[in-house]
C-alpha cells in the first residue's frame, strides 16, 4: 500500500500545478493585449514588450471621439443600473414576501422572459419606437430600465424569500405600510444583492450594449461598446488597415471600469450568487 | 396614490370579501410588481406579438402603409433557403460541442477550486476574469492574437513551426471554440454554490464505507450538484443556439455589425442580421428569429421534461 502522507503530497503538487497552468492559459491573452498596446504601430506582435510607447494610449482617446462615446456609455449605464436595481427589488419583494392570486403564474412568466432571444422583440420596437420619435434618443433605455431585469428580479426575490416572517410581522402591528417595511427594513439588510445585481447590470450595460445603440443611435450617440468596433481605428484614408497597437489601447481603457468594478465588488457578486444559488 | 395593474382580477376578488387584510395584500402585490408588468405588456409582449405580426407580412422596412399579408411564406422560405439551413447547421454544430465542453470544464474548474488550497480567492478571480470582459473586446483581442502576423503565428514560427491562416477557411472554427473556451470560467461561482452546498457529513459515511475518491465523486458529488449542472446546461443550450457577434469580430475583415463571416463560422443569428439590417427583409428576417425561438422554448421544455429522470432534488421542492 502506498503510504497515504506521501500520496497526499503528490496529489496536492499536481493540485498546484494544474492550477497555475491554468492561471496562465487565462491571463495570457490579457497579457498579450497589454504587450500589443505598447508597440510600436504597424510592428508584428511578439511574446515579450519590445518597447513602451505609452503614446498609444493617447492616440486611442484621440482618433476617435474616445470621450465622446465614453459620455453616451456613461448616460447609458448610468440608466441601466440605477433604476432597474431599485424597480427590480421592488417586484422581487413582491414576489417574496406578498400574497396574490396568480402570483406564481406571473413568476413563471417573468422567469421564461430570460429565454427570449432578445432581437425578437427589439426589431418591432424599433418600428413602435420609429413611429414615437423615440429614435436616436437615449428614452428607450429609461423605458427598458423602469421595468426592472428578470434576472435581477430572481436574484432580488431568493434573497427576500429567505427572511422569517416575523421580520416584518412587528412592524405591521406597530402600523408600518408595506411600502416602509421595504425600504426600511428589506432594503438596507440587502448590500449583497444590491451590489451583485449593479455589478451584473453594470457589466451587461457598459460592456455588452452594444447592438441595441446600433439600431436605435447614430453615431454621434454610440456608446463605446458599439463605436469601437463599428468605428474602429484605421488609417486615415486606409480603411483596410487597423491600427491593432493603439486599438489595444482603446480597449484597454474600455475594459478598465469592469475589471475595477468587479474587484471592488467581488465579495458581494460572490456571496449574492451563491446565496441565490443554494437557496434554489 | 397608484391603481393596480390589473383592476379586473382585483376587484372580482374584492368583491366577496369587503376590503379585507388578503384582499389589500393582493392589491400591493400588483402595485409592487407593476413597474415589471407594465414595462413587459408594452416593450415585451406588444413588440413579439407585433413582430410575429410582421413575419407574416412582406415588410420591407419602408412599406408600411401597404404591408401584403403572405401566409406562411416567410416561413417557408426560412427551410428551403440554403443559407439558412446551412447557418443553422453551423449553430447546432457549436452547440452541440460547446454545451457539455463549457459544462464539464467550467465544472472541472469549479472542483479544482473547491480542493482545500491556498489562494484559492486569487485562482478563482484569474479564471473568472476572462468572462466579465465584454465580447466586443474579447472578440477584437482574440482577432489580433490570430491574424497572420499576431503573436500566435510569430509563437509558431520561432518553436519553428508553420504559421496557420487561423482566420481562413480551413481553421476558423478553432479560434472561435478557443475565444468561446476562454470564457468558460463565468459558471464556476454557481458550480463552486452547488459543490459547498454538499454536506461534509456524506463524504465522511462514504469514506468510512471504503469508497474511493472516484466512487465519492461519481456517487455522491454529481448527483448532488445535477440542479446546478442542470441550470447551467439550460442557460448554455439558450445562448449557445444565439451565437452572434464572436464570428463577426472574429473573421470579419472591417469594421461594422454588418459584415459577413466566413463561411464555416457564420452562424444563423447573423444570417438573420443580415437578412434585416443589410437586405431590408423585415418579414422574413422576423420569420427566421421566430423559428429560432420556437426551438429554444421546445428545446428548454425538452430539456426540463427529462430533468425528473436526472436531476436530483434533495429536499421537497414544494416545502419550505
Amino acid at each position: 500500500m502506498v503510504n497515504a502522507g506521501v500520496q497526499n503530497k503528490l496529489f496536492r503538487v499536481v493540485i498546484y500545478m494544474l492550477l497555475v497552468l491554468l492561471s496562465i492559459l487565462f491571463v495570457i491573452p490579457l497579457y498579450w493585449l497589454v504587450t500589443n498596446s505598447l508597440q510600436i504601430v504597424g510592428s508584428a506582435s511578439t511574446f515579450w514588450p519590445t518597447s513602451l510607447r505609452l503614446v498609444n494610449y493617447k492616440y486611442a482617446v484621440t482618433f476617435i471621439d474616445y470621450w465622446g462615446y465614453a459620455k453616451n456609455s456613461i448616460i447609458i449605464t448610468a440608466i441601466s443600473v440605477a433604476i432597474p436595481t431599485i424597480t427590480s427589488a421592488l417586484v422581487g419583494y413582491g414576489f417574496a414576501r406578498l400574497r396574490a392570486p396568480g402570483k406564481n403564474v406571473l413568476f413563471l412568466l417573468m422567469l421564461s422572459t430570460m429565454m427570449l432571444p432578445g432581437i425578437v422583440t427589439q426589431i418591432p420596437t424599433y418600428v413602435i419606437f420609429f413611429k414615437l420619435g423615440f429614435i436616436n434618443t437615449f428614452w428607450p433605455w429609461l423605458f427598458w430600465a423602469l421595468g426592472g431585469s428578470a434576472f435581477s428580479i430572481f436574484l432580488y426575490r431568493q434573497f427576500f424569500a429567505a427572511f422569517p416572517k416575523d421580520l416584518e410581522e412587528a412592524a405591521r402591528i406597530d402600523g408600518c405600510s408595506t411600502f416602509r417595511i421595504f425600504w426600511n427594513i428589506f432594503l438596507p439588510i440587502s448590500l449583497p444583492v444590491i451590489a451583485t445585481v449593479s455589478i451584473l447590470a453594470f457589466n451587461g450595460s457598459w460592456g455588452n450594449d452594444y447592438i441595441t445603440p446600433f439600431m436605435f443611435l447614430q453615431n454621434d450617440k454610440y456608446p463605446l461598446a458599439t463605436a469601437l468596433f463599428s468605428i474602429g481605428y484605421v488609417f486615415p484614408g486606409q480603411k483596410e488597415i487597423t491600427m491593432t497597437q493603439v486599438q489595444s489601447a482603446g480597449l484597454i481603457l474600455f475594459v478598465l471600469p469592469i475589471i475595477i468594478v468587479f474587484f471592488l465588488g467581488q465579495r458581494y457578486l460572490v456571496e449574492g450568487v451563491v446565496s441565490s444559488a443554494i437557496k434554489g | 396614490m397608484n391603481q393596480p395593474a390589473q383592476t379586473g382580477k382585483s376587484a372580482s376578488y374584492g368583491s366577496k370579501r369587503f376590503r379585507s387584510r388578503s384582499f389589500k395584500e393582493a392589491l400591493e402585490f400588483y402595485v409592487f410588481i407593476s413597474p415589471w408588468f407594465i414595462v413587459f405588456i408594452l416593450l415585451g409582449l406588444i413588440p413579439l406579438l407585433y413582430g410575429l405580426y410582421l413575419s407574416f407580412t412582406n415588410y420591407a422596412g419602408f412599406n408600411m402603409d401597404r404591408l401584403v399579408y403572405v401566409g406562411f411564406d416567410n416561413y417557408r422560405k426560412v427551410f428551403t433557403d440554403n443559407d439558412a439551413m446551412y447557418s443553422l447547421g453551423r449553430t447546432i454544430f457549436f452547440t452541440v460541442i460547446m454545451v457539455p465542453a463549457s459544462i464539464v470544464l467550467g465544472f472541472l474548474l469549479a472542483v479544482l477550486l473547491n480542493q482545500n488550497i491556498k489562494g484559492i480567492g486569487i485562482y478563482r478571480t484569474l479564471f473568472f476574469i476572462p468572462s466579465i470582459i465584454p465580447v466586443v473586446a474579447v472578440g477584437t483581442m482574440w482577432r489580433s492574437l490570430f491574424v497572420e502576423d499576431g503573436v500566435i503565428n510569430n509563437l509558431l514560427l520561432q518553436l519553428g513551426l508553420q504559421p496557420v491562416d487561423w482566420l481562413g477557411y480551413d481553421y476558423a472554427i478553432y479560434p472561435l471554440f478557443i475565444m468561446l473556451l476562454w470564457g468558460v470560467g463565468g459558471g464556476i461561482l454557481i458550480y463552486l454554490a452547488g459543490l459547498k452546498g454538499v454536506s461534509k457529513d456524506l463524504y465522511e459515511a462514504a469514506a468510512i464505507d471504503g469508497a474511493t475518491t472516484v466512487q465519492r465523486f461519481a456517487k455522491i458529488t454529481i448527483p448532488l450538484v445535477t440542479p446546478v449542472l442542470f441550470f447551467q446546461f439550460i442557460m448554455s443550450i439558450i445562448g449557445s443556439l444565439q451565437i452572434f457577434v464572436q464570428p463577426i469580430l472574429l473573421a470579419a475583415n472591417s469594421n461594422s455589425l454588418l459584415s459577413t463571416p466566413i463561411r464555416p463560422i457564420y452562424v444563423y443569428s447573423v444570417h438573420a442580421f443580415q437578412q434585416i439590417f443589410a437586405y431590408g427583409r423585415f418579414g422574413y428576417g422576423l420569420a427566421l428569429l421566430w423559428v429560432l425561438f420556437i426551438m429554444i422554448l421546445a428545446l428548454t421544455v425538452v430539456v426540463f421534461s427529462t430533468s425528473k429522470l436526472w436531476v436530483f432534488y434533495e429536499v421537497d421542492q414544494g416545502g419550505k
